[in-house]
């Protein structure tokens, strides 16, 4: 009889378990008051956070409640494809850099680097842009949401060391010229965009369109990169007639002076140099390195893979009488190439 | 006492595979209460990660598809189906690796740069990180693939790069493959090598572009893109791309368009002096020093325009008509010189004369009338000099 009663309890049981396993569980019955929204379902693992909403998210929400800061919501963004995500749409976060050097079985990433020299009012030759000009490029650089890096992020990127948002670009400004304080300074300060300055040690101070050592310290200050560009602005490339060790004093000048200089003014000593005019051979990759630079820079129009070799990153000119539309041949992003 | 527990553990073990029979996904997430219980189950919700993770594989895309292997297990920590085939697919990413490292060293050491480079970026696809295959490539001599082009009559680089690229600027890239000025004319048959520029399509004349990769599997039968019709080489109108100007010299020249002739000479001395050799530099100081001596000749400055072309002749002795502007400016100045001398003569400041016709003397040890002038000039101040003790 006992017997019995047990083993109708059980069939009872069993299906009461079935009936309650079938229905979404039952709300907490007498809840306390519920302060907020209701928490969302999370899973997490070393490498992944995966979020099921219960209201409406934003990568930006996402990036600041998990990964502790709102501007990684391009993390979000570029791994799930989606910027916001409706209650019960999956998040995936990924919690640290899944593809540092930028490359799939696709193809892989570039870094555009940009040159500005001079700025003005009205365009001059190639190299002198019009104010406007450049006003339209940042803006549209801006409103296409891409990021500008500081040169410390652009070569952690080439060293394998941080991985970057796909939209990312460098902006640098050649020689030194006061227009970068007068009109370039305001546009990016508006727009919360960084730049990296080559400046040459002889026309600091000096041309009468020169920056000074103390608008560059200022400008350093504000977290602007100053990095070299040599002593005199000449070609570096050994001259023809040029003496082995005439070569090696002038590359003295042209390569240890600006270290000096920039520690005594700047009190930092510049790890990367641009060739003047883009120029360079294998013995002033030799020079620059012994001099004790890491990367340098030259003119050739292309992207920079974060695979670059370190001494001769390319960067891509801006000229006076590019139109919109040929500028913006210069962000390409992307080398597609089937790597399976 | 015994019996009941026994029967209720009976009971709890039904529920289990009744519910498990019922509901297979479910079975794997009753068994471990999760710290939060989701909505729905685990082993759903992991589903299409693991379908995706297949996919794939199967598509040779094996870093995402353990990425979504990895994703599955996050959601569903226990499923050891799932975690068996992320160990199988590390395994064949590790072993995969392993090989194009070792083709890599192998096609570098036989000098194949084309192809080793092609075997350590195929090692990153695989693993994003490794260090190796990164290292490899940061080191390879920069070695890319061209298409050989026959320049014809009236082709430029901007030309070419609009053809081969669609955007004019790459002819700085061309101009550089070949060791050519960004502004070198060509020459017809002359053969040039059209690089490969990351990013930026190559347009092959003639040839239908590969039509564009489905990252997935389409729809059969799905009409592929049409080769987009070559760009026309209509001959571009030629356009100078002048080399970056060095600052100083762009200022040197400014100040000279402005007819500031001393400011463009401080300018380029500036310059000159730290680049003695700058060829630029040099040039446009004969320019500059020759507008100078002509404007200050006009100008009747002559002492100034003496000065100015002797510093050009010592540069350049036969620049322009140089020659022919020293000589007018020489007899100008030598018969200012010479007159003022006559007039201070005249007004009895003998000292003033003398160093008139002395200046005279300098510029032309011949002059014959300067020379009697002084010494007649000189004999009568030391007459009145004596006179005077």
């Amino acid at each position: 009889m006992t017997r019995r009663a047990l083993l109708l309890i059980v069939v009872a049981l069993v299906a009461w378990g079935c009936a309650s396993a079938a229905t979404p569980p039952a709300p907490p019955p007498a809840a306390p008051v519920v302060t907020g929204p209701p928490a969302p379902d999370v899973f997490e693992s070393p490498d992944f956070i995966v979020v099921i909403p219960k209201t409406p998210e934003t990568s930006a929400t996402l990036a600041a409640r998990y990964l502790g800061d709102a501007a990684k919501a391009w993390m979000i963004e570029e791994f799930t494809g989606a910027g916001t995500f409706a209650p019960g749409q999956q998040a995936v976060i990924p919690r640290k850099a899944w593809n540092p050097a930028g490359v799939t079985a696709s193809g892989y990433r570039l870094v555009p680097i940009l040159v500005y020299h001079n700025l003005d009012a009205q365009p001059k030759g190639r190299l002198v842009q019009s104010v406007s000009s450049f006003d339209q490029q940042m803006h549209y650089l801006k409103t296409e949401g891409y990021h500008t890096l500081t040169l410390t992020e652009f070569l952690e990127f080439t060293r394998l060391e941080r991985q970057l948002p796909r939209k990312s670009v460098v902006l640098t400004f050649d020689d030194g010229y006061k227009s970068f304080k007068q009109y370039a300074y305001p546009v990016l300060k508006e727009l919360g965009f960084t730049a990296t300055l080559f400046v040459y040690t002889d026309y600091v101070g000096a041309g009468r369109n020169a920056l000074s050592w103390a608008d560059i310290k200022a400008l350093q200050g504000e977290g602007f990169d100053i990095q070299a560009h040599s002593k005199t602005h000449g070609d570096l490339r050994r001259a023809p007639g040029e003496t082995p060790a005439q070569f090696a004093q002038r590359m003295q000048a042209e390569l240890a002076q600006p270290r000096d200089l920039f520690k005594r003014q700047l009190g930092q000593t510049p790890e990367t140099i641009a060739y003047p005019y883009g120029r360079w051979d294998a013995d002033v990759l030799k020079q620059v390195q012994a001099a004790g630079y890491v990367a340098a820079f030259t003119v050739r129009r292309q992207g920079n893979p974060a695979f670059v070799s370190p001494l001769t990153i390319h960067r891509s000119q801006i000229y006076a009488d590019m139109s919109l539309d040929e500028f913006v041949k210069n962000l390409t992003l992307y080398q597609e190439e089937d790597l399976r | 006492m015994s019996g009941l527990r026994l029967l209720l553990l009976g009971a709890v073990a039904l529920i289990a595979t009744a519910c498990a029979t019922a509901e297979p996904e479910r079975a794997a997430t009753t068994a471990q209460p999760a710290p939060k219980p989701p909505g729905v189950p685990r082993q759903a919700l992991a589903a299409p990660y693991n379908d995706r993770a297949q996919a794939l594989e199967s598509d040779g895309r094996l870093r995402e598809a353990l990425q979504a292997r990895q994703i599955a297990l996050t959601i569903n920590p226990d499923d050891a189906a799932t975690r068996a085939a992320a160990a199988a697919l590390q395994a064949k990413i590790d072993e995969q690796v392993a090989v194009q490292l070792k083709e890599g060293r192998a096609a570098t050491q036989r000098g194949s740069q084309v192809v080793a480079r092609r075997y350590y970026l195929t090692a990153l696809a695989l693993d994003p990180g490794n260090r190796a295959a990164f290292d490899a490539l940061r080191e390879q001599t920069q070695e890319v693939d061209g298409l050989p082009h026959t320049v014809k009559a009236r082709e430029t680089l901007a030309g070419l790069a609009s053809e081969y690229y669609g955007n004019r600027a790459l002819a700085e890239v061309i101009a550089e493959t070949n060791k050519l000025q960004p502004n070198a004319r060509l020459t017809p048959g002359m053969v040039l090598k059209i690089p490969e520029v990351p990013g930026v399509t190559l347009n092959r004349p003639g040839a239908r572009p590969p039509a564009p990769r489905a990252p997935l599997p389409t729809a059969p039968g799905a009409p592929t893109a049409a080769a987009p019709p070559p760009t026309p080489s209509a001959p571009a109108p030629p356009r100078e791309e002048p080399a970056e100007v060095n600052p100083l010299l762009a200022e040197a020249r400014e100040a000279a368009d402005r007819l500031d002739y001393g400011q463009a000479l401080s300018d380029i001395d500036q310059l000159l002096n730290s680049s003695p050799r700058n060829a630029d530099a040099l040039t446009l100081k004969k320019q500059v020093l020759y507008s100078q001596g002509k404007q200050q000749l006009d100008q009747r400055k002559y002492r100034d325009s003496y000065a100015t072309l002797n510093q050009l002749a010592r540069i350049a002795p036969n620049y322009e008509d140089s020659a022919t502007l020293m000589r007018q400016t020489r007899t100008r100045l030598i018969d200012e010189y010479y007159n003022s001398g006559i007039r201070y003569y005249r007004e009895e400041k003998l000292p003033e004369a003398i160093a008139q016709w002395k200046a005279v003397l300098e510029i032309d040890p011949q002059h014959v009338n300067a020379r009697k002038n002084l010494d007649q000039a000189e004999r009568l101040l030391k007459q009145l000099d004596e006179r005077r003790k």
